[in-house]
């Protein structure tokens, strides 16, 4: 299994990275069954990785979720992804725009400090994020935002200002934005000290141990250690797990979790909304150009099966717009179901070539992928449509499909705003418009969500956004995957948030 | 040799889809940013010349830069001594186990023990490395918890625990013991026939005597070629293995060099393995032409 490109898309977007987190939000960490938590103890926990990907920077690429952890355990981000706010305060206490939403003043963290012990200010912030800016992807990671422009303001007070008024700013900064020390050299960068949680005890071939960061900013951190062990399969880390070596199975499927189902002395931790697995069509030119097409497309799929089958039913239904983790998700636009008679008329009205057999492009690169694309190659036969699954290798794939093909199945770990994706894939022009839609209604909404300041107003517009993108969008998502963790009992307090959300382990803690 | 396997090894990667370039890309990565890295990595110069410039940096034990930046011989210095260790411990008790087994089948040609070995030895040879280390997952350790299912490293990056190499020295072990185990009853089965053998044992020696005395002396360079082979396909279930049991050796590394098209990469690990090959095939050669040349 390739997961890397997950987590590539993850780290060039936003990602949530800010994994980070909650803490600051808050209530990741609401007690469980297990009674209060209790400090200490060492938490073994096995993350997926290839020793080919294995990367310190953190703000390179991190292709493997090994790596990615151990970062986001060490280093804070700005802010980071929330439960009820999309948004919540990491290394940032706080966050304010002007009035014409274009700069945004960040303060820093009372307290916030180096493992080292030396305090963190305005100018350790600006150098990670001009840093971080400068990377191959940083004009993605940090849109509109270019390095003259983040300045510091005082000791504590970082600006960044947008070339257009934007809102949703403080969203890009849950991405990879990690601070680290001002003019830490590259040859440095893999014992650097961070602000995180934990501080890195050793680091060896993908594995780790950190101990807790006891003067960490954010609060208490329960765990006295971590152990990171990567694993190369998920096969692999379910059988360490139903082995007993490690206590946490990170991101380790649904294959894993249906092994694992028979066994009591292992919970399956199910995380909502981690990945989408859209089919993609193209709108500006093809067979899909037609919106009739593509409306009876979304209508002669059938969700629950797709759910049942491809996900093993760890997932849910969805609804053609991508961001189904936003607390902001238009929950009240009706669900689309499955209606053969009228996806015929949409078809026949819009003159669809029914004797034609259409070209589904897929990969391997994720579990589900391909099976997704064939079970609803024999959804679309039932409705008279005849569609070939072509399997593409995923070097191939993103080199000749992506982006460019009519027909395609397309996955994204980014599931927490709704923002996100319109930025990044759906308005014209985007940089990965990848059903290459152009909607002036839709552009219209989206420049009116990041202008607008005001919370109730901005959701208002951005419920607007949605259903414009169910109603018309080349995105056919019919369901959303769980992520899934294995743990052992006695570890409470395991993160729940979708995509990133996961590698926020200060709150986890461990019964006796 | 060496040239022309490592020139294919360039070539076939060429041939696949895809380059180090896209596949070690970001997804947000533009088309100019690909073309960029791609500069940087050597990919638009022609193939023979990538091939020119790393094979001749080769001797100066220069193995070349990785596509994510890394220097291949710093890759592969932690995972090579773990696969060194794996292979060769399975490799020393393939020899021992098909010696033993081998000899104790030819003791009694036709006898009990030797329709055993023969069945059990084919059967075994004939399960790929995967099914053996499935099974042995299964039994040693998620039905009884006898072993760790999964290789964990300590701080100095080796296995925490010996007993994590058990299961996979045991599953590249037992086919290999399977195969060599039928070289070395053949070998003997054709000893046996030979004039001096036969005539030790009308001279009335013991079995065991004509066995090792007599007949394992003339069977040794059937045998070290035949174990010498062993050592190709032991290399070649590393990389099943390793993955099967996480185990951190360079199988590991080559699957994820593969799936990149990381061509330096790649082709340390192939030169890594060809150079040991290579020097067991001498040995083996060396063998020969000790006792033959002892014989005549």
């Amino acid at each position: 299994m390739d997961f890397s490109r997950r987590q590539l898309l993850a780290a060039g977007g936003s990602l949530g990275a800010a994994a980070l987190l909650s803490a600051c939000g808050g209530d990741g960490a609401a007690p469980a069954a297990g009674g209060s938590p209790r400090q200490g103890g060492t938490l073994r926990i096995g993350a997926l990785g290839r020793p080919s990907a294995i990367t310190r920077d953190p703000h390179g690429t991190q292709g493997n979720e090994s790596d990615y952890l151990v970062i986001a355990l060490v280093y804070d981000t700005l802010t980071a992804p929330g439960d009820k706010d999309n948004t919540v305060g990491r290394l940032a206490s706080a966050f304010t725009p002007s009035k014409d939403l274009k700069t945004w003043r960040f303060t820093v963290a009372e307290g916030a400090a180096f493992h080292d012990g030396t305090p963190v200010t305005a100018d350790d912030v600006v150098w990670s994020l001009r840093r971080l800016r400068g990377t191959p992807s940083g004009a993605a990671r940090l849109p509109g935002v270019t390095a003259d422009r983040i300045t510091a303001d005082g000791r504590r007070t970082v600006v960044l200002v947008s070339d257009y008024a934007n809102a949703e700013l403080p969203l890009l900064t849950r991405l990879t934005t990690f601070v680290l020390k001002k003019g830490t050299a590259d040859k440095d960068i893999p014992g650097a000290p961070g602000t995180g949680p934990f501080k890195l005890d050793w680091y060896r071939d993908g594995n780790a141990r950190l101990l807790r960061n006891a003067h960490w900013h954010g609060g208490a951190v329960h765990l006295d250690a971590g152990e990171v062990t990567m694993f190369q399969s998920p096969q692999a880390m379910a059988n360490a797990m139903l082995s007993g070596q490690i206590d946490v199975a990170s991101n380790v499927g649904a294959v894993a979790a249906r092994t694992a189902k028979a066994r009591q002395d292992i919970r399956i931790v199910r995380r909502p909304d981690d990945m989408a697995m859209p089919i993609v069509m193209r709108t500006s030119s093809g067979p899909f150009a037609d919106p009739k097409v593509r409306e009876a497309m979304k209508l002669l799929v059938d969700r629950e099966a797709m759910v049942a089958q491809v996900l093993s039913g760890y997932g849910t239904v969805a609804n053609d717009i991508l961001g189904t983790g936003d607390p902001a998700y238009a929950r009240d636009i009706p669900q689309r179901r499955r209606d053969l008679g009228a996806a015929k008329k949409l078809l026949t009205d819009a003159g669809f070539d029914l004797s034609r057999t259409y070209r589904l492009v897929t990969t391997e690169d994720v579990a589900g992928l391909a099976e997704s694309a064939t079970l609803f190659a024999s959804q679309a036969r039932e409705a008279g449509v005849k569609v070939e699954v072509v399997k593409q290798e995923s070097g191939a794939f993103y080199q000749k499909t992506w982006l460019k093909g009519d027909f395609y199945t397309n996955y994204w770990g980014t599931n927490d705003s709704v923002v996100f994706f319109a930025s990044k894939t759906l308005t014209t022009g985007a940089g990965q418009n990848e059903a290459d839609w152009s909607d002036t209604a839709f552009d219209a909404a989206y420049r009116k969500v990041l202008a607008t300041a005001d919370r109730t107003a901005r959701t208002a517009a951005l419920r607007g956004l949605q259903r414009i993108e169910h109603e018309r969008s080349g995105y056919l998502l019919w369901g959303m995957a769980d992520g899934i963790d294995l743990a052992a009992p006695k570890v409470h307090g395991l993160p729940k948030l979708p995509g990133y959300g996961r590698v926020q382990l200060e709150n986890v803690w461990l019964a006796p | 040799m060496l040239v022309v396997l490592l020139a294919l090894v360039f070539a076939a990667i060429e041939l696949l889809p895809g380059d180090a370039a896209t596949a070690t890309s970001e997804r947000g990565e533009g088309a100019a940013g690909i073309a960029a890295r791609r500069h940087l990595l050597g990919l638009d110069r022609p193939v023979w010349e990538r091939f020119w410039d790393w094979i001749t940096a080769l001797p100066t034990g220069d193995l070349g830069t990785s596509a994510r930046g890394e220097r291949v011989g710093d890759l592969l210095a932690a995972p090579l001594p773990n696969t060194v260790l794996l292979g060769s411990t399975a490799f020393v008790l393939t020899v021992l186990g098909a010696l033993a087994l081998g000899i104790w089948a030819a003791a009694r040609p036709k006898g009990l023990v030797d329709r055993a070995v023969d069945l059990t030895s084919t059967a075994a040879f004939a399960l790929p490395e995967f099914v053996v280390a499935i099974g042995l997952l299964l039994v040693l350790s998620l039905w009884t918890g006898r072993l760790p299912a999964a290789t964990v490293t300590g701080a100095d990056g080796s296995p925490a625990t010996w007993t994590m190499l058990v299961m996979p020295v045991l599953a590249l072990t037992v086919p290999q013991t399977g195969w060599n185990t039928r070289i070395v009853r053949g070998a003997l089965a054709d000893q046996a026939a030979t004039p001096h053998v036969e005539a030790a044992r009308l001279d009335g020696l013991t079995t065991r005597q004509v066995l090792l005395r007599h007949a394992l002396p003339g069977a040794w360079p059937a045998i070290a070629t035949g174990v010498a082979t062993s050592t190709g396909m032991l290399l070649g279930g590393t990389v099943v293995v390793e993955t099967l049991f996480n185990y951190p050796g360079i199988g590991t590394v080559l699957a994820g060099a593969v799936a990149d098209r990381d061509t330096p990469v790649i082709a340390a690990v192939v030169a890594c393995s060809a150079a040991l090959i290579t020097v067991v095939l001498l040995l083996a050669d060396l063998v020969r032409a000790r006792t033959l040349g002892a014989r005549a």
